[in-house]
């Protein structure tokens, strides 16, 4: 029980704790407080009353059998309150602590938001105590580099700028086989909305962005993709606490699709990116919501759906159960539209319990999936309650639309032997939609 | 003990009432004025639809799904504070004294719902006392506040019960029962039982966001 | 029914019968209540002469006070005359009963620094 008893080695975090000075931690940790916190985070300290109620909320607390240091009020009292009552007069190690706690034990997905009869932000908090341990550069080594990445740039996964157009023209050269006059846009201004994806697409998941052309190219969409850094829409600087590159990473994002005149942007399914133009990175740069409109896949399907745009040949032989993605359903409330699509598109659903909003967590999104190898195990130990949620399901496929989701639940179903397979919403409309175009 | 009785009921009753609330406004206000200048994008989310929608929905007993999952602090939280809340009141013994001494009054519990009410608190207090005492998460979070604050919360209903009831001198329980009340006035605004007064707008903070941006529900 | 009208007048009338001598102020051990209809609390414990005696009372005005255009005026006594007649127990701008009893105890005791002052001192 507590963080000193699970310690992970992680050179990020080693080399940050060895630069530090209790002089340093305090005066940023202070700096911090004063600076950056206020209202929000004095009422949560002050009238949380430690009621344990917000146990039962975390996927790590129920799959470590109820081990309070899980639970998200035993995480905030381990990390914020302690570096509080100190005053941030705390050992570097502690500092390596919190930034274990913080990066890797939660997954900022705000399900404890529904057990806090106080409205406590339990993620903000956990936030604050990223921000401060990206402050004292006290941070996991694998989402530090995306972060770096981010800076150096403007995506995820160090893809150079040539390199995203020759991957955008493969696709489109692939597709071409199939769809002769198919066209991946690039540049074009004034099309109805710019595609946007996260860096793994291009990196190694380039099928996604064949599928997706294939089908805005069946549902006679005019969109475009930029050809200028911009393009990602994924952002590990938000959950590295790096607000100042957040927000240089959604500015880019926004003016991108200003720069093409689009009248809105179409995101992959991908959760957090969604969190970050959505509520986190428009509000940095001083945007009350996004200055462009934004929606999601999820949602654009469901209106190519709706419009007949999309026409399903076949069913997906199911039943299926649906994963409902912190982001996009606590985030957006995008759930009936996710279960309509889902319900006109495969055969049958078998809903997990709980689901919707109350839906437990991947365990892989908030950065903790990007915190890399070290902490593979944590995430996989840490979500069994998920793995029995999938399993209880009884039924042979999940879908999820969302990458974390994808990489959180794949490690579990292999790991727990769930033998499920895992499909985003386009894998199965691509698959199934009727095709006249091709050939 | 007279001496002390007529000085709880005189200059501590004024001294109560005025800390608690100049305390708790002074307390609103500079909460407030401390959102404008740093949380200042944050309020701009607040809607009185969505904060209002939450606080109904979390007033509802196992309605929200943190209540659904921990029925005991249910019960003996709503238990609690409906207790809380109606005792003081509109319990008879407190109305005269308003009654007695500014000569207003107005509709009041009768005595043995208010016996009910009171035995209720004390019972939640002692349900909350064991929670803290033996449930893993809360003794890993409890500090010496949260007993302290139970404790205050506890003992008005002690001393009331028992000066209720004939037990002790009752002028001597009287006296306790009117100053721990007092304590427990004063302790609102500067210690965790300031959720009395900051508990409704984070929740409603919450609602707003969730309700207004996020369109999912809070509980 | 008939049964519970049986009870309920043998009640009465056994009260009646214990509450009668109350009536006369020789015997007095409580101040009536009868005006209050089920009162919540027990009538109050006043035993007329001993607390008179105590507190060396010989001027009925003191408490059976007579009327000044609104204010008590002990001047004008008004022994026998019942305290509900001038202060009914629901007096809509005057002073209703229990704050007249309240006010006239407590505030004694408190001028005086003897007597009781708490509830469970009287309604025993």
């Amino acid at each position: 029980m507590g963080i000193e008893q699970r310690r992970i080695d992680d050179a990020g975090l080693a080399r940050g704790m060895a630069a530090l000075t209790p002089e340093k931690i305090a005066k940023t940790f202070q700096a911090l407080i004063a600076g950056e916190c206020g209202a929000r985070l004095r009422t949560y300290v002050e009238t949380c009353m430690r009621c344990g109620m917000c146990g039962p909320a975390c996927h790590y607390f129920l799959s470590h059998d109820g081990d309070p240091s899980y639970a998200p009020v035993g995480k905030v009292s381990e990390t914020m309150w302690k570096l509080l009552k100190a005053d941030g007069k705390v050992d570097p190690r502690v500092i390596g602590d919190c930034a274990q706690i913080a990066y890797t034990e939660c997954n900022l997905c705000r399900r404890c938001m529904h057990y806090c009869p106080l409205g406590i932000d339990t993620a903000y908090i956990i936030s604050v105590v990223r921000r401060l341990c990206h402050k004292l550069g006290v941070t996991p080594m694998y989402i530090q580099d995306t972060a770096h990445s981010h800076s150096a740039t403007l995506n995820q996964m160090w893809v150079k700028d040539d390199e995203w157009t020759d991957s955008l023209q493969w696709q489109e050269d692939e597709a071409r086989s199939e769809f002769p006059d198919l066209r991946i846009p690039l540049e074009m201004e004034g099309a109805d909305f710019m595609y946007s994806v996260i860096a793994p697409e291009p990196k190694f998941r380039t099928q996604l962005i064949y599928q997706a052309a294939a089908i805005f190219h069946t549902a006679g969409c005019n969109w475009t993709m930029p050809g200028t850094p911009g393009w990602d829409n994924s952002n590990m600087a938000m959950f590295s606490g790096d607000a100042e590159i957040m927000g240089r990473v959604e500015r880019y994002h926004f003016e991108t699709a200003q720069r093409l005149r689009v009248k809105r942007i179409v995101m992959g399914e991908c959760g957090h990116a969604f969190r970050a133009v959505y509520d986190v990175g428009n509000r940095w740069l001083g945007w009350k919501m996004h200055p462009v409109p934004v929606v999601h896949s999820i949602e654009f399907f469901w209106e190519l759906l709706d419009q007949g745009k999309i026409r399903m040949a076949s069913k997906y032989p199911g039943p299926v159960t649906i994963h409902d993605p912190c982001n996009v359903i606590r985030g957006r409330g995008l759930m009936d539209k996710l279960r309509e699509v889902v319900n006109h598109i495969c055969d049958g659903v078998v809903e997990m319990s709980p689901n919707r909003e109350h839906n437990l967590c991947c365990c892989a999104g908030g950065g903790v999936i990007n915190c890399g190898p070290p902490f593979k195990n944590v995430r996989i130990v840490g979500n069994k309650a998920k793995a029995d949620q999938l399993k209880a399901t009884g039924v042979q496929t999940c879908i999820a639309p969302c990458h974390n989701c994808h990489g959180g639940l794949e490690d579990i179903i292999h790991h727990y032997k769930l033998g499920m397979k895992l499909k985003f919403l386009g894998d199965i409309i691509y698959e199934h939609m009727e095709k006249p175009g091709a050939v | 003990m007279r001496e002390l009785y007529e000085f709880a009921v005189g200059p501590m009753a004024w001294a109560a009432f005025g800390v608690f609330l100049i305390g708790s406004v002074i307390r609103l206000i500079s909460m407030y004025s401390l959102a404008r200048k740093k949380d200042g994008p944050f309020l701009s989310y607040m809607s009185w639809r969505f904060g209002l929608r939450s606080i109904l929905n979390w007033l509802i007993p196992f309605n929200a799904q943190g209540w659904k999952e921990n029925p005991l602090v249910c019960v003996t939280t709503f238990v609690f504070h409906l207790g809380l809340i109606l005792v003081p009141l509109f319990l008879l013994g407190h109305v005269v004294l308003w009654d007695q001494y500014w000569g207003f009054s107005y509709p009041t519990l009768p005595e043995q719902a208010a016996d009910i009410f009171t035995i209720a608190v004390i019972v939640a207090c002692l349900v909350f006392a064991w929670r803290r005492a033996t449930n893993r998460t809360l003794r890993f979070v409890t500090t010496g506040q949260d007993w302290l604050v139970l404790l205050i919360a506890f003992l008005p209903f002690l001393t009331g019960f028992l000066a209720s009831q004939h037990v002790g001198p009752p002028l001597v329980m009287t006296t306790l029962h009117v100053l721990s009340g007092e304590l427990m006035l004063m302790a609102i605004p500067f210690t965790r039982l300031s959720h009395m007064i900051f508990g409704l707008f984070s929740r409603a903070y919450m609602g707003s966001e969730f309700g207004g941006v996020r369109h999912a529900k809070d509980w | 029914m008939r049964r519970v009208n049986v009870v309920a007048a043998a009640l009465l009338l056994a009260g009646l019968v214990w509450a009668l001598p109350a009536l006369s102020q020789e015997d007095m051990k409580t101040v009536p209540n009868a005006a209050f209809g089920t009162p919540q609390r027990s009538a109050a414990v006043f035993q007329h002469d001993l607390h008179n005696e105590k507190a060396k009372l010989d001027d009925c005005g003191a408490c059976h006070h007579g009327d000044d255009g609104g204010k008590p005026d002990p001047a004008s006594p008004t022994p026998g005359q019942p305290c509900a007649e001038c202060h009914p127990v629901d007096a809509k701008g005057k002073t209703p009963l229990m704050r007249a009893f309240h006010r006239q105890c407590v505030g004694c005791h408190h001028d005086s620094g003897k007597g009781p002052l708490t509830c469970g001192e009287c309604h025993t």
